[in-house]
Parts: structure tokens; C-alpha cells; sequence
């Protein structure tokens, strides 16, 4: 009788336990349902607004120049030369294979320089446009939309031009869905620093430090090849060096696995979920704090 | 037909130690703050149409109320819906991205409100015209001054048809042209039913424009009613008396003492009443007959009998705010006689009245003796239409003296004489 009684109360809080956990994935998978759509309906609802604020934003940086837009085109560039300068031309870099380094470099980093500009200013884009929303109902969730929007327009021309120079026209039509590819990926990780940059401001003053880390930290300036085994091993845990070898088998022809496709996908599905959860929480909270 | 409605609508303020704190509770979705009600749960309905004042001291929760309402806040409890399009003016510069021009602000205006590109172009240049602030349109609003802020964010509110129209204390800013040219708007669009909420310490503009007010305190809401009652009671309040007993309770109707009986709260004087005529009628517009009407103005009014006594002017102004002409008691050595509780009462008359035709706007100011400090300002306290006969051209009509004659030597007649 005891022990019966026992058992009934295990299968009880197994049952319950069961039942809690289905719940919880169940409104897992609600939440990250609307973090996939509410941005893109954001995106269209409130297109106007964005095309303002992301034509302003281009303006406002190429401003009193005498090159204007092209500027926006050459800087990126100009930053890639250094890299080339350092690695091919000083420390003679070689790779292994028939790979060419600057096609390599270039391929990856055009991208990479794309996503830490948006993850660098999607940590400071609350803060920026505080004036815009702190008296007024000016809606507060598509600013972190704004730094992908801008940032991917640029480089994306920029992308799809380097990459029709280095592999022809045939490629190069694979380049703006990378880019569109990105931005999407990124869509959770910059509501998630959008609020961060809003409550830790320290943050602020490392984060530039750590994106430079995951960047020596992903497989850009060298090939994963280059690397001993055990250290490769690790990468499963950068979602950008999987990002890296996808884009780099799509353009180049490198070979990459069906894990290096599923990574990103699960981290980002995973992400939605609480990254808009947390952003809607925050959002009176936003609106206070500055 | 119900424009805004708010179910238990409240407001806290929520106090941090760090911003560490509020991360973490957004994270946990464990309270970490201390909250300060701002606005306590609040049941209100406001149908379309209406014109809502809203009164109560400095921080009794007004701007708050008008922020939940136009959704600048989100209500920490309860729901706030609001039906059809609201533009809101309530800080300088509110809406505005500083590094932005006037013209980009317009149209990002437009845009938060879900206007188009092309509805805002339609509307653009009549929103320029209206603010009036020339060449600045194209600067950037952070070189603005207040005036200009408040002459950009009205036209905008005001030019883009909203059905909802929420103004915060916005009225007393700007020069004078534009304050009468605000007002007069704001009164057309009360003519022409939509639903305003508004919230001065003007207790004179409150009870002119208002069909219904509400008195918040505390966060709470004290009174709700007629314009009437609820400014007299809190007129009541501000000199030293007790709240009304039930907080929402409607209060018992009881006849009013008449405004001018009232007395001012220590070191305040207020107009109580002003009233414009001619001996052929009164109404708004006052029709009046230039060279022969006599317009008289009346005035009461009640200051703290500690002062010294008050001096008053009284403005004539086109309708572009444009000053014609003043009379002043200070300026003509009039002393204003008061009695003992400080009350006074003075009529002044203008003979003949010598405004060719045209629409004028009488403003009448109470100042302090030396006419420098102004206590109380009426704007537009009326309206005087003034018709004339022949046709005599400008502004004003002067007395004058013809002499008539046969030709005459000029010499001669000018008196100057050959030795």
C-alpha cells in the first residue's frame, strides 16, 4: 500500500513535471513565433518611419564631404586594405590549397564588417534616438531595426560588388541573399543588446574589445584549416564561424557541413523567443530610464 | 459615441538602485523597485467631442493622465483605448530628433502618426505656413528656440487632422501673434466637435474652453463635473479649504457665490470676470459702429488684500496679434479701489469708438501696481466687430479740424509777413 502510494505520488509529479514542461515549450514556441513575425511586421507597418530615419542616417554620415555616398563605399574599403596590407603583404599569410587569401579575406570580411557595425551600434541605438520616444508615442521597437536596415543596404551594394569582381556575375547574385540571410539572423541579437546598451552602460565601453575577439575568434582572417583539430572542436560554440564556412561554401565553393547550416538556425530560433520577450518587458522600462 | 476610455487605468513611477535593478527584473520578472503612484487606477470615459480641462496642482498627476492617454506611457495597470487619430502636444520639443530639420521632423511627425510620404507633402506647406518660422524650417530643431519648438510641434499637431487633440500647458508658450492664432484654432476645432483634453493652470482659459473638468490630486481623481463647480471648489482648495469629502463622488449641487465674491489665494490677483459691450448689445463677435458706438468694459476682479493694489490694461490687437492700441491705469493715474477683501470693480469706457472697420480682439491684463509683473491675463476677451458708415480708409479714425476757404495767398496765409 505504502509503496503504491509512493509510486502514485511519483507518477503524480511526473505528470505534473510533464505537463509543466510542455506548457513552457509551448509557450516557447508562441513567443518565438511572434519574435520571428512581430519584427517583420514592424518592418512593414512602420516602413515609412524606417525609410526616413535610414535615409537621415545615410545623409547625416556622408554630410559635408566632397565625395558624400562614396565615402560609405570606401570606408569599409579602406579598412579591408589594412587587413590585406597586414596579412598578405607583410606577414605573407599562405593558405593552404589553391585558395586565394584576398578572395578568402574579402568574402568573409565584407559580411563580418556588416554585422559588427549593427551589433555595435544596436547597443547605443536607445540611447541615440532617446529624444524621439522619451515625451512621445513614437514607436520604440523599430529602432533596433534601424542599424541592420542601414548598415546592410551599404554593404550589402558593397558585397555583392566585391563578390562579383572576385567570382563574376553568376555568384555575385548569391550575395544580397547572404546579406538578407544576416540581417535576418541578427534580428534577436540586436533587441537583445538594443536593451542591454539601455541598462548596462558599461557594456558599452568593452563591447567594441569583445566583437574584436569574435573576430580573431572566427575563422576570417585565416582558414579553419589553419587551426590544430582540438582548437577547431570549439567552434560549434561560435555561431559565426559557422555563419563563415556557409558563406564561404556558397561563394567559393569551400566545403561546409549540414551542422554548420543547423547551428545558426537553432541558436536563432532559440533567441527569438526571449530576445523579443525581454525586449517588450523592457520597453516601459526604456521609455523611463533615460 | 466614446473617444477615450481608461479601465482602472494607473500609472507608478518605479525607483531603482542601479539600472542593474531594472535589467534584472525585466529578466526575472521579480519586482526590484520601490514605486511611486503617479496616477492611482482610474475609470474614465470621454465622449467624442468633448472638451475635458484638466486641473490640479503640480504633481497631481495630470501630465501623466495625458501621456497614458496619448500613449507616451504605458499604463502600469489597467487599459487606456483611445479612438481615432491623436496628436498630442505636451513637452518642448517632445517627438522632435534634435539633429534633424524642421521640415525632416514635419515629415518624421507624420510619418509615427502613419501618414505617408505623399499625405505629408500635401499637407507640408500649410504646416510651414502656420508656424511661421521662415527660414529655420530647413535648420536643425536644436537651434530652435522654445517659441519656434512649440510654432512647429502645433502646426504639425494641429494641420494633420487629428480627431483627438491633447495639449499640456502648451498655450502659454510663444509670443503673443501665435498664442492668439493657436487659440483661435484650438477653438475651431472645439466648433467643430472634436474632442480635446487640456491642461492649464489658467483657471480663466480652463472655465472658457471646457464643457467638462477634472480635478486631480494625489494621483487621484478629486472632482469631475461642470466647469463651473469644479473650478470654484478648487479655487476653494487652493485658499486653505478641505478637499471634497468622497474622492470621484460627485458634489452636491449648491448655488455658486458669484466669481467676483471669491477671494485670491495670498499674493495672486485674478481676473474674476470681464464683460464687453455697447450700449446696443453684447455678443461674440460684439458688433460695434466705428465714431459712434460707446464701448464700455467691465471688469472684476479679487486679489490678496496684502498687496498693493493692482493696476489693469486693456489691449486692443488685430487678429495677427498686431497691438492697436492700450489704455492702462497706471499709465492715466487711476488707483483701483478695492474693499476690505480685496475685491475691486472698475468700468472703463470708450466714447465713440475710433477703430475703423475691422475685427479686433480685446486682451485684458491684471498687473502689479508698477504694471510690470502680470498676475492674470485675459486673451480674446472679446471680440469686437467693428462696421463704419463711409469710407474711410486704416485703422483708426482721428479728430480733426477742417478749415475751408476761398484760395488765399500762401504766404499770407501761413502769417508770414513782408517787413
Amino acid at each position: 500500500m505504502v509503496c503504491s502510494g509512493r509510486l502514485e505520488v511519483l507518477d503524480m509529479s511526473v505528470t505534473t513535471g510533464v505537463l509543466r514542461a510542455v506548457r513552457f515549450g509551448l509557450k516557447y514556441a508562441v513567443h518565438s513565433l511572434s519574435g520571428a513575425r512581430q519584427p517583420l511586421r514592424l518592418l512593414w507597418g512602420h516602413r515609412e518611419l524606417l525609410r526616413l530615419l535610414a535615409k537621415r542616417d545615410i545623409a547625416v554620415r556622408t554630410s559635408g564631404t566632397a565625395l558624400g555616398g562614396i565615402w560609405m563605399i570606401l570606408q569599409p574599403g579602406l579598412q579591408v586594405l589594412a587587413f590585406w596590407f597586414l596579412l598578405d603583404f607583410v606577414l605573407r599569410v599562405r593558405f593552404p590549397g589553391k585558395v586565394s587569401f584576398l578572395d578568402y579575406f574579402l568574402i568573409g570580411m565584407v559580411p563580418w564588417l556588416m554585422v559588427s557595425e549593427v551589433m555595435n551600434r544596436s547597443l547605443a541605438i536607445l540611447t541615440e534616438f532617446g529624444a524621439l520616444y522619451r515625451r512621445s508615442a513614437f514607436p520604440l521597437p523599430i529602432l533596433p531595426l534601424l542599424p541592420l536596415l542601414v548598415s546592410g543596404s551599404i554593404y550589402g551594394v558593397v558585397y555583392v560588388g566585391t563578390v562579383l569582381l572576385l567570382q563574376g556575375p553568376v555568384v555575385a547574385l548569391r550575395a544580397p541573399a547572404i546579406m538578407l540571410g544576416l540581417m535576418l539572423w541578427l534580428v534577436p541579437i540586436c533587441y537583445m543588446l538594443a536593451v542591454v546598451g539601455v541598462f548596462l552602460r558599461e557594456v558599452g565601453q568593452v563591447f567594441p574589445f569583445l566583437v574584436t575577439m569574435l573576430m580573431y575568434l572566427t575563422p576570417i582572417l585565416y582558414m579553419p584549416q589553419m587551426l590544430p583539430e582540438p582548437v577547431r572542436a570549439w567552434w560549434v560554440l561560435n555561431p559565426f564561424a559557422d555563419l563563415m564556412a556557409v558563406i564561404h561554401g556558397l561563394l567559393q565553393g569551400l566545403p561546409y557541413t549540414a551542422g554548420n547550416l543547423l547551428r545558426p538556425v537553432l541558436v536563432w530560433a532559440l533567441l527569438l523567443g526571449p530576445a523579443w520577450v525581454m525586449f517588450r518587458r523592457s520597453e516601459p522600462h526604456v521609455r523611463e530610464a533615460l | 459615441m466614446t473617444a477615450i476610455r481608461l479601465h482602472g487605468a494607473g500609472k507608478s513611477y518605479s525607483l531603482y538602485r542601479h539600472d542593474l535593478d531594472r535589467l534584472r527584473e525585466v529578466l526575472s520578472g521579480r519586482s526590484r523597485h520601490q514605486s511611486i503612484a503617479a496616477l492611482h487606477p482610474t475609470d474614465l470615459e470621454v465622449p467624442s467631442g468633448q472638451v475635458l480641462g484638466i486641473i490640479g496642482a503640480n504633481g497631481a498627476g495630470k501630465s501623466t493622465l495625458l501621456k497614458l492617454i496619448s500613449g507616451t506611457l504605458q499604463p502600469s495597470t489597467g487599459r487606456v483605448a483611445v479612438k481615432g487619430r491623436l496628436t498630442a502636444l505636451l513637452e518642448l520639443g517632445a517627438g522632435f530628433h534634435p539633429e534633424m530639420t524642421g521640415r525632416e521632423n514635419v515629415y518624421l511627425s507624420g510619418a509615427v502618426m502613419g501618414l505617408s510620404g505623399q499625405e505629408v507633402e500635401a499637407l507640408y506647406a500649410e504646416i510651414r505656413d502656420f508656424a511661421g518660422i521662415g527660414e529655420f524650417i530647413d535648420q536643425p530643431v536644436r537651434t530652435y528656440s522654445s517659441g519656434m519648438f512649440v510654432r512647429l510641434a502645433f502646426a504639425v499637431a494641429t494641420c494633420v487632422a487629428p480627431e483627438i487633440l491633447v495639449i499640456d500647458e502648451a498655450l502659454s508658450v510663444g509670443d503673443g501673434a501665435f498664442a492668439r492664432r493657436s487659440f483661435e484654432r484650438i477653438m475651431s476645432f472645439r466648433d467643430a466637435g472634436k474632442t480635446i483634453l487640456f491642461c492649464s493652470h489658467s483657471m480663466y482659459q480652463v472655465e472658457a474652453i471646457c464643457s467638462r473638468v477634472l480635478w486631480l490630486h494625489s494621483g487621484r481623481v478629486i472632482m469631475d463635473g461642470d466647469p463651473a463647480q469644479v473650478v470654484t471648489s478648487y479655487d476653494d482648495f487652493v485658499q486653505g479649504g478641505a478637499l471634497p469629502p468622497a474622492p470621484g463622488a460627485q458634489p452636491a449641487p449648491s448655488p455658486l457665490p458669484p466669481k467676483a465674491m471669491r477671494s485670491a489665494a495670498p499674493g495672486t490677483a485674478r481676473i474674476a470676470e470681464v464683460r464687453v459691450a455697447t450700449r446696443e448689445g453684447s455678443g461674440r463677435p460684439l458688433p460695434v459702429r466705428s465714431a459712434r458706438s460707446d464701448v464700455t468694459i467691465e471688469v472684476h476682479l479679487v486679489s490678496d488684500p496684502a498687496l498693493p493694489p493692482p493696476s489693469l490694461a486693456v489691449v486692443f490687437t488685430e487678429a495677427d496679434g498686431r497691438m492697436i492700441s492700450s489704455a492702462g491705469t497706471v499709465n492715466d493715474g487711476m488707483l483701483i479701489d478695492r474693499d476690505g477683501a480685496g475685491r475691486g470693480h472698475l468700468v472703463v469706457t470708450f466714447p465713440r469708438f475710433a477703430l475703423l472697420k475691422g475685427r479686433y480682439l480685446v486682451d485684458v491684463y491684471l498687473l502689479c501696481e508698477q504694471a510690470l509683473h502680470t498676475y492674470d491675463r485675459v486673451q480674446g476677451a472679446a471680440e469686437l466687430e467693428v462696421t463704419q458708415n463711409g469710407l474711410e480708409q486704416g485703422v483708426v479714425t482721428l479728430p480733426r479740424h477742417w478749415q475751408i476757404g476761398a484760395h488765399r495767398d500762401p504766404a499770407r496765409a501761413l502769417g508770414v509777413g513782408v517787413g
